[in-house]
């Protein structure tokens, strides 16, 4: 008896201490909604990177237990999924995805003190005296679309007048996101912004956009929805002939655009802030490692890398909360806000965050298709000026 | 030994309950719905705080659609008015005991508004007119960010009575649950009064209702603000529960939801909004539970798991349609009749 007693004891010890040995995150992935198309790789690089810590010592020595949902991009199924992670599986910070379901719930977290980790890049989110506990891994879109505009603004050789630009975005929180900065920077530097164009958010014909802005006589269109959107815009552009010169988004961008558009995304710029699966920089290694062991025959784009990024980074701050002792949201958000360029082996600019300044890097890479390669062409450093923080 | 049901005087046949027991099951029934927030995980409690909203709603869209024979398209459209009115007038600081009533009052008026055409319109017509509402108020939600922060969204203060806040799911409970026994109890007796009978008429023949002295008009806009004032209260507490409302709460997808609802439930029937309500809302979670148990030996069922909940919200429409045409209400009522009158029912 007294036997059994203490091999229970002990079963429930081990029990105890393998619970303690899982570090519960969640995952709120886009697998089937509108932006599915850039959802998907970054989810797998989430995935790939969460079985990459836990297959290498993991967090100190602690799994981790990625509860993932596919939440379609709708906000109310985003909101269902966090409080279910929250509420019921417990987990102490929450990697998610679109720009109006993270600035949706930004009270809410707020409130649970969650770290959420979202692959927004809104710029609305780096001033933490209003958006404490949300972080994100690249350049602020607003960034993004002001290091756009400086590449125009160099590209463009006729000096007797200023180069004109129109943006297409989404009518949401995604599309609407860097908006108003763009036609902020426009006047600062001297781009005049002729048009503005909506698109919805699933759609099969850009044509009557493209006639308005042909019609406004832009030379530049900067396109701020998916993939897939980007694509249709570029074979509508190609068909009715138009000159403009676009450019995309991060979202818009990557290896899968010359899959998708073929020809007619040649010479189309985009915002890089990961860089294309397989670039010559150190730490790609693990990512091709991975790749060849687990999944050889796939093919992957820089939103795989972006996934990754995302690991890199609050699997970081895991091990620097669980060292100080302080595995939950606010030991976390602490560890995040020490990080000082953060060395992410060149897949991103190196990240930091502070206390009072959520802005993870100001560098943002201009790429160009070039012969159906993805080829760097110039980066800006956008300074942090502290108007510019949560705009 | 019973082998029916008898009523021998009228009194007992426009009864609520068809007998004492059935009065006490009840009792017992909401007693013990009282014990979940003691027991249930704050996600169940969500669950069960929207399932009790969509009873409401689809409460609210059976008295139009079940007991008026209106149908309606515009479901999500007065869930929308309601839940934007509380989150304009919760930010101004109105407190939950009006908040609530006056956004049932505007989703009525907009009901009104909308259902005018009913004059004129009928069937297939009649949903198209409804339909055009949707899109009318999908559209002025979007765009009128002055008070529906437009698609970004907009949040809604904690409703308060008296100074207590109602914060969490677990306080929500009883504060939803309540509405919706109150709602519930007033469609049950509505249908026992002379306009309840009136929907009834003009559901079953029109010309006749007309003949017989049924205002139909008349009727027909009061069932349409009946109706929406159900479904403006339930986007009212919809909003305190969600605390955050963009347009992407009410797509067009809700109204074919709450449709849904009540064809499974039983139209025409308070119980098959309820019992309906409850199917389309647990369903989803059932799948859910399913495919994560099964998701260690299917890794990718995970990603099946949103298109298997339309698909088989749609297989459950087609089979409730053809076999079980009057839903999941009678089918109750039969089981337990068989149950009662064991083994002498004919």
């Amino acid at each position: 008896m007294k036997l059994m007693t203490s091999a229970l004891l002990a079963l429930c010890v081990a029990g105890s201490a393998q619970a303690q040995q899982e570090i519960k995150v969640g995952g709120i992935f886009d697998l089937t909604g509108i932006t599915s198309d850039v959802g998907k790789p970054f989810a797998q690089g989430v995935r790939d990177g969460v079985i990459w810590t836990n297959e290498n010592g993991g967090i100190n020595g602690k799994k981790i237990h990625l509860f993932d949902v596919d939440y379609g991009y709708k906000i109310p199924e985003a909101v269902a999924a966090y409080k279910r992670m929250v509420g019921d599986d417990k987990v102490i910070m929450i990697n998610g995805w679109g720009t109006g379901d993270t600035e949706g719930l930004k009270a809410q977290v707020n409130a649970d003190k969650v770290p959420y980790i979202s692959a927004s890049f809104s710029g609305h989110l780096t001033d933490p005296s209003k958006t404490p506990y949300n972080f994100f891994v690249a350049p602020s879109y607003s960034d993004q679309l002001r290091a756009w505009l400086h590449w125009v603004k160099d590209d463009w050789k006729d000096k007797s007048r200023n180069p004109k630009v129109a943006f297409f975005y989404g009518d949401n929180a995604y599309g609407k996101a860097p908006i108003e900065a763009g036609r902020r920077y426009c006047k600062d530097i001297g781009v005049d912004l002729v048009d503005e164009e909506i698109v919805p958010g699933a759609f099969q014909d850009a044509t009557s956009q493209l006639l308005n802005m042909k019609q406004k006589g832009a030379d530049y269109g900067y396109i701020n929805v998916t993939t897939t959107g980007v694509s249709i815009i570029l074979r509508d552009a190609k068909k009715l002939g138009l000159n403009t010169k676009f450019g995309s988004n991060p979202y818009g961008f990557s290896e899968a655009l010359p899959q998708v558009a073929k020809e007619a995304a040649e010479g189309v710029t985009g915002v890089v802030p990961h860089v294309p699966f397989g670039e010559n920089v150190p730490g790609m290694k693990r990512l091709i490692d991975f790749h060849k062991k687990h999944h050889p025959d796939d093919t992957h784009d820089a939103m795989y890398v972006r996934g990754w990024c995302y690991v890199l980074v609050w699997s970081e701050a895991l091990r620097r909360a669980d060292k100080a002792g302080q595995l939950s949201g606010d030991g976390v958000k602490a560890a995040l806000e020490t990080f000082r360029d953060f060395d992410m082996g060149g897949l991103t600019n190196p990240i930091t965050y502070t206390s009072t300044d959520h802005r993870p890097e100001t560098k943002t890479a201009i790429y160009q298709i070039k012969g159906g390669k993805l080829v760097k062409v110039a980066e800006y450093d956008m300074p942090r000026k502290p108007e510019w923080l949560g705009l | 030994m019973r082998c029916g049901e008898f009523h021998t005087t009228y009194a007992s046949d426009m009864g609520i309950f068809d007998t004492r027991r059935a009065r006490w099951l009840l009792l017992v029934f909401i007693v013990a719905l009282f014990a979940i927030p003691f027991t249930a995980t704050s996600y169940w409690l969500d669950v069960t705080n929207r399932a009790a909203i969509a009873v409401i709603a689809a409460t609210g869209l059976n008295i139009l659609t079940g007991f008026t024979g209106q149908i309606s398209l515009g479901n999500a459209a007065f869930l929308a008015v309601g839940a934007y009115a509380t989150a304009y007038l919760g930010n101004k600081g109105v407190p939950f005991l009006i908040a609530c009533p006056a956004s049932g009052i505007i989703a009525a008026l907009a009901g009104m508004v909308f259902g005018i055409p009913s004059l004129r319109l009928k069937g297939l017509y009649l949903a198209m007119a409804t339909l055009a509402a949707h899109f009318i108020v999908e559209f002025t939600t979007v765009h009128w960010e002055a008070v529906t922060g437009g698609v970004s969204g907009t949040s809604v203060p904690s409703p308060r009575i008296l100074g207590y806040e109602f914060s969490d799911d677990r306080r929500l409970f009883f504060l939803i649950v309540p509405v919706c026994v109150a709602t519930l109890y007033f469609a049950r007796n509505l249908f026992r009064t002379r306009v309840g009978k009136a929907f009834v008429a003009i559901r079953d023949q029109d010309i006749s209702a007309e003949v017989m002295g049924v205002e139909v008009f008349r009727y027909k806009l009061l069932s349409f603000a009946v109706s929406s004032f159900y479904v403006g209260v339930a986007g009212s507490l919809l909003a305190y529960q969600a605390r955050i409302i963009s347009p992407e709460n009410f797509p067009l997808g809700v109204a074919i939801d709450h449709l849904g609802m009540i064809i499974i439930g039983g139209l025409g029937s308070v119980l098959g909004s309820i019992l309906g309500a409850l199917f389309l809302t647990l369903l989803p979670e059932i799948l859910r539970i399913v495919t994560s148990a099964l998701s260690g030996t299917f890794p990718d069922l995970i990603r099946l798991f949103t298109p298997l909940r339309i698909g088989m919200f749609g297989l459950t429409i087609v089979l409730f349609l053809v076999f079980e045409p009057d839903g999941l209400a009678d089918l109750w009522r039969r089981i337990r009749n068989w149950f009662r009158l064991y083994p002498f029912s004919y």
